[in-house]
């Protein structure tokens, strides 16, 4: 046989181990990116098998194939249009009715499909047998039982792909609805046909009913008669049932997904109570959910920080032992000064400072995720992110921005619309990182008072209440609420976490690390240069006049935009001491004013990198400068009420 | 035994209900838009007219509702499951 070349794509609902079998059939030849122009992402990976190379790529986990969120367009807009050779859409036998919804769906882009009917250890614990013989003679594509985690049924789901693309045949359309609505698909499809698009013509039909935007988009500017022809017909549907055509049609797809998964699966009696149930209603319980979630995400916070702590002492003591050898070899010029201090100096405060504490907060984020934990926090907390205009979900970012701002822009990829993704990684970038938490207890905490680091903590809450909530008003669009899943708890794939930490730790790398050390670079130039001085005296109106702060303070908030615990490091440098307490014009005002700066200033420039990447350079402009400009004028508001109180 | 007519967010925990018809909102610029999105969306998770729902139980301080719809768990915010009328009967 010759080597060729095939592309199979996996489609699923969210959560059904989709991403372990992906993981299972291509090993480490993975490739994870974006999809081109939007921030989903796409992981491709290759495996050979019988003579064949073969493309596997992942598409991102979805419950419909209308247009409501970015995922589910560019789902079907690959499907259909670079018609990969086969799609293996991956089902969740525990939860088999809600699954095959979906299966209907992509049976009616008439692809060349197969079925894997996976968790079916999952299905067997709830009870539920299912005849996967039965589903395949109903379906007309093979079914293939598998169970990822333990490799079950991969090999015949190879074996099943390569020969039904061998076959060449196309998953049949296994819907008929009912005979009133069949007459207008049949009557739509005919005048579709002659468009020449490249989806079924059957299927563009029942999206015309179905109201779909995007497609209605599409044929308004083909022949705009279509579109009135097919308005009519739903309108026409739509006073025989009494409900919009666009529900009608659902409902029947539901209906059938519901008389397939009665027909094939027998439900014998599930344990009693399983151990699985029991942490649901605990950890989703009116009182004991909340303690239990504080708890839990404490301890995470904890466990990352001493990780991070230990590890970034015991990398960065190994750098800088080198430190000598760099030396000697580079001299001690300014070439030797621009390549240490500016360069090498960048990378190893990435390596030393940064990845100690991103590796384990991703591990720690994708466990959670797999578990199934993650949905239950946003379940509890979906009240509390509603009154800044988002939903629950969005608490999960927010959580991460508190280690680290980086990935929680990124992690506002799970907010649905651009809406929400816009207003969620706007909040995220006023969350105190790890790094302000460093300024606000290395400064404050510790030479103005707990308590008055707690209030900075207070009042960084309520802006981020405030600002979020002028962004949700003065946005354009609708707020959507919070539908979601909420999955069995599982044992967690290790191999899959790994997996996924490791892609984004990769991701962070190339994103963070170019910018922080072609940032230390400039920086370190102009030290060299002796422009320090000079800008600190361009900067002093603002810092002297309007924030009462010392000129040098302009220099460390420069720098603070690398990294901002620079900004403590530095102020240490430039003052020749650490015990700020004794330092003359750097009262606790002073100090307050200063913290509360560079909490709210800007986001460091590896955030930065995150937002134009996640939002495009206009935005991220947009938000970098409304902060200075902000943090500045709280700045100078809390320099004068602090004065006018006269406390110390 | 009488049949009502409730927003889902009447139901007692445990209680179940058929879905009768799920309401826009009233008053908004973008209505039809908003209207597909938001009916669409709760209606492809498997909420559509005469699917019957039961309500697990309410999150705190007017939180979201668990409900068990065919034979999956969704978790749905209270803004959403004020328009979705069940009847009940009690």
């Amino acid at each position: 046989m010759t080597k060729k070349q095939i592309i199979i794509a996996l489609a699923g609902n969210a959560n059904v181990g989709k991403s372990v079998i992906f993981n299972h059939l291509t090993g480490m030849h993975q490739h994870i990116g974006n999809w081109p122009g939007k921030t989903v992402e796409k992981a491709e990976g290759t495996l050979h098998f019988r003579g064949y190379t073969i493309d596997i790529i992942d598409l991102p986990g979805i419950y419909s194939l209308s247009t409501f969120s970015i995922e589910e367009l560019i789902s079907r807009e690959y499907i259909a249009i670079e018609s990969p050779d086969l799609v293996i859409n991956v089902v969740d036998a525990s939860v088999l009715e809600r699954n095959l919804f979906f299966t209907l769906q992509l049976a009616e882009l008439e692809t060349p499909m197969i079925v894997a009917l996976n968790q079916m250890d999952m299905a067997e614990k709830k009870g539920i047998k299912i005849d996967h013989k039965k589903l395949e003679e109903i379906l007309g594509v093979p079914v293939i039982p598998t169970v990822a985690p333990s490799r079950v049924g991969l090999y015949e789901l190879l074996q099943a792909s390569v020969a039904t693309i061998e076959k060449g045949e196309v998953a049949p359309s296994k819907i008929r609805y009912g005979e009133e609505i069949e007459e207008k698909i049949q009557e739509l499809s005919k005048l579709v046909k002659r468009l020449q698009l490249p989806y079924p013509a059957r299927w563009v039909a029942i999206k015309l009913l179905e109201g779909d935007e995007q497609i209605e988009n599409k044929i308004r500017q083909m022949d705009p008669n279509i579109l009135a022809t097919a308005r009519k017909l739903a309108e026409e549907i739509e006073n025989i049932h009494g409900h919009s055509c666009t529900t009608v049609i659902t409902s029947e797809r539901y209906e059938i997904a519901g008389c397939i998964a009665r027909e094939v699966q027998e439900i014998v009696t599930p344990e009693k109570s399983p151990m699985r149930e029991r942490l649901h209603a605990l950890t989703t319980h009116v009182v004991l959910g909340y303690p239990i979630m504080a708890a839990v995400i404490l301890a995470i916070f904890f466990g990352i920080f001493s990780f991070g702590d230990y590890t970034s002492g015991l990398l960065s003591d190994l750098f800088y032992g080198l430190e000598p050898i760099f030396k000697s070899v580079l001299g001690t010029g300014i070439l030797g000064e621009l390549v240490w201090g500016g360069i090498l100096e960048g990378l190893i405060a990435g390596v030393t400072i940064v990845l100690p504490y991103i590796l384990p907060f991703y591990l720690m984020l994708y466990f959670l995720e797999d578990s199934g934990y993650l949905s239950r926090i946003a379940f509890l907390m979906d009240n509390l992110m509603h009154k800044i205009g988002l939903h629950g979900k969005a608490f999960i970012p927010m959580m991460l921005g508190f280690g680290c701002n980086v990935p929680a822009c990124l992690g506002c990829r799970i907010m649905e619309t651009d809406r929400e993704r816009l207003i969620a990684i706007f909040v995220v970038t006023l969350v105190p990182c790890a790094a302000t938490t460093v300024i606000i207890l290395g400064l404050v905490g510790a030479f103005v008072g707990f308590q008055w680091a707690l209030l900075l903590y207070a009042v960084d809450l309520f802006i981020i209440f405030i600002l979020g909530r002028i962004a949700f008003k003065a946005l354009p669009g609708d707020p959507t609420g919070l539908i979601m899943e909420m999955h069995d708890y599982k044992v967690p794939h290790a191999k899959t976490i790994a997996k996924q930490t490791w892609f984004r730790l990769e991701e962070f790398v190339k994103m963070a690390f170019p910018l922080i050390i072609l940032g230390s670079f400039v920086i370190k130039l102009v030290e060299i240069l002796n422009l320090l001085e000079p800008i600190a005296y361009v900067l002093s109106p603002v810092t002297v006049v309007w924030l009462g702060l010392p000129a040098i303070t302009g220099i460390t908030l420069i720098f603070g935009i690398l990294r901002k615990e620079l900004t403590l490091i530095m102020l240490a440098t430039l003052l020749g001491t650490s015990n700020f307490a004794g330092v003359s014009g750097f009262g606790p005002v002073q100090m307050i004013v200063f913290t509360l700066v560079a909490m709210l200033y800007i986001p460091c420039i590896s955030t930065i990198g995150a937002l134009v990447r996640e939002l495009g350079w206009k935005k991220a402009l947009f938000i970098s400068v409304f902060e200075v400009v902000f943090a500045i004028f709280i700045g100078g508001i809390a320099f004068r009420l602090l004065l006018l109180a006269n406390i110390w | 035994m009488i049949k009502l007519e409730l927003p889902l967010t009447h139901l007692r925990n445990g209680e179940s209900g058929v879905i009768v018809s799920i309401n826009a909102s009233p008053s908004h610029h973008h209505r039809h838009r908003r209207k597909w999105g938001f009916q669409k969306r709760l209606e492809d998770m498997g909420l559509t007219p005469g699917t019957k729902v039961t309500v697990v139980r309410s999150a705190p301080f007017h939180g979201p509702i668990e409900l068990h719809v065919r034979g999956s768990r969704l978790a749905i915010g209270r803004g959403m499951a004020e328009r979705i009328l069940v009847s009940v009967e009690r």
